[in-house]
């Protein structure tokens, strides 16, 4: 009686901590996974092994950060196996028709074509989320879904700042083109327009500018 | 961040280009944000980018956050995934039960059926259990402020105060008044996992504290050495540079972390003690 008291406890602490988290857990294990079934056994693995693992999380620190952390290690670790999604090359200059933008638009300025984004839909939004390679859509889904700052996006995935900020440059530039696409498609947008590329080797790394101007 | 003046934060069209994301997310400082919108002040190219950069970011998280809100297929765990979660965490023993198991595991039988006989001390030897007086020193050494202050709550209440708050009773030893020991106060405290009650002293040789921890399931180890204290067996351990008294009594688990040299400690427990019995 007393042994259940102490677990009881325990878990009423973690459920407390940790159940606010589970629709944002779910809509990220959703747009990861691409299905329900898989997104369902996803966010139930996440939070079994935090809650295997919740005698190490610190109080009073991150738990939105630790639940996010557990939750792409655990698909990583596991789903992005058995998905068998492409994985993109660390070195993000090579590709340089997904840079697109913003030179050539911004001389549009008047073009009321340009406020197609006004108009989008939210299916298609989701679908477009859908279609970037997986690396560029974790970053997306935790700086534009879940607030989280390219520290804590670093901290979650393990890898450096400036690839955050990398993946999310190349990320949104992504989807900006497939929700051209799906604009010129529904008319909304004429097709054939192209916002034109920046040059391949942009350096878009806050670090690597802050250190050039002798800040970092 | 802010070292940088202002004056040495000149932007170009190509840093604007570049640093767009991180600027637009929020990652700038203070000079970085006041360098870089100099330069939009008078660049109407990248005002225009910057302008469609920020309409596009916002029309997407509008939509992005519309398509997943609360109460949308995409944003809202379905019910049988909360049940799914519920159950397996009924089948699950809870982190801190698995603990203990580990714990008991090199028990010594012996040992375990001085357990049962309510003997004052039974310690299985374990890290985790120097952890949890690692912890209790460190905590100590915080000397964080007591809020059941005795000198505005009548010290007699303050167990029982305790209690309700606790979920046990921590029934805290009374000091025999030869012993010159005085209760400060006291406070809710958390050893590693645990909800422990703190209980500050005043002796005649400096500050003392006592946590007190509730452990039916007897998890605590067999830290440091033994050694007798009166009628009673305790555990002395080193720990950081203070001397930690671990005995128990029943249920609960007393750590009493002083600065006290060991002889000095073990009058003080026989003081303790010898108040109990």
């Amino acid at each position: 009686m007393l042994l259940n008291r102490t677990s009881q406890r325990t878990r009423h602490e973690f459920e407390t901590l940790a159940l606010p988290h589970l629709d944002g857990l779910y809509a990220a294990a959703l747009r990861l996974t691409k299905n329900p079934r898989d997104a369902e056994d996803l966010v139930q693995d996440a939070v079994l092994r935090a809650y295997r693992f919740f005698d190490k999380f610190e109080r009073g620190t991150n738990i939105k950060a630790w639940l996010y952390k557990i939750l792409t290690n655990t698909f990583i670790n596991r789903y992005r196996r058995v998905t068998k999604e492409r994985t993109i090359v660390e070195d993000e200059r090579d590709s340089v028709q997904d840079r697109l933008v913003s030179r050539d638009a911004a001389d549009q300025a008047e073009d009321p074509e340009r406020a197609y984004f006004d108009r989008l839909l939210s299916d298609d939004v989701l679908r477009a989320v859908d279609s970037i390679p997986i690396d560029f859509r974790m970053t997306v889904i935790l700086a534009d879904l879940q607030d989280f700052s390219y520290k804590e996006i670093a901290d979650i995935l393990d890898v450096p700042v400036g690839t955050v900020m990398s993946r999310l440059f190349r990320g949104r530039r992504l989807l900006q083109k497939q929700l051209q696409e799906y604009a010129a498609a529904s008319g909304v947008l004429q097709s054939g327009r192209d916002s034109g590329s920046i040059e391949p080797d942009a350096s878009i790394d806050l670090e690597t500018w802050r250190r050039k101007h002798g800040r970092a | 961040m802010t070292r940088g003046a202002k004056a040495e934060m000149n932007f170009d069209c190509g840093d604007v280009e570049r640093l767009l994301e991180p600027y637009l997310d929020g990652e700038f400082d203070v000079a970085e944000r006041a360098g870089l919108e100099d330069h939009l002040s008078t660049c109407a190219r990248c005002r225009h980018a910057v302008a469609e950069a920020m309409s596009f970011r916002s029309a997407f998280r509008a939509k992005l956050r519309e398509a997943t809100a609360p109460g949308t297929a995409a944003g809202t765990a379905p019910d049988s995934l909360r049940r799914r979660i519920s159950e397996s965490l009924d089948g699950e023993q809870s982190p801190a039960l698995s603990w203990w198991r580990r714990l008991l595991t090199p028990l010594p039988v012996g040992a375990l059926a001085a357990c049962v006989a309510g003997a004052l001390v039974v310690f299985a030897g374990h890290r985790s259990t120097d952890l949890l007086i690692e912890d209790a020193v460190r905590k100590h050494a915080r000397d964080l402020p007591l809020e059941l202050s005795a000198a505005s709550v009548a010290p007699e209440s303050i167990p029982g105060l305790l209690a309700s708050k606790l979920d046990f009773n921590p029934r805290p030893p009374t000091f025999q008044a030869r012993s010159g020991v005085r209760l400060v106060g006291a406070r809710l405290a958390q050893l590693r996992e645990w909800p422990a009650a703190y209980m500050g002293y005043q002796t005649p040789q400096g500050q003392v504290g006592l946590f007190i921890i509730d452990d039916p399931e007897r998890r605590v180890g067999e830290p440091g050495h033994e050694v007798r204290a009166g009628s009673a067996t305790i555990r002395v351990i080193n720990a950081r540079g203070y001397n930690v008294a671990v005995w128990r009594r029943d249920e609960i688990v007393y750590s009493l972390v002083t600065d006290l040299d060991e002889a000095d400690l073990v009058r003080l427990v026989e003081t303790a003690q010898g108040a109990e019995r």
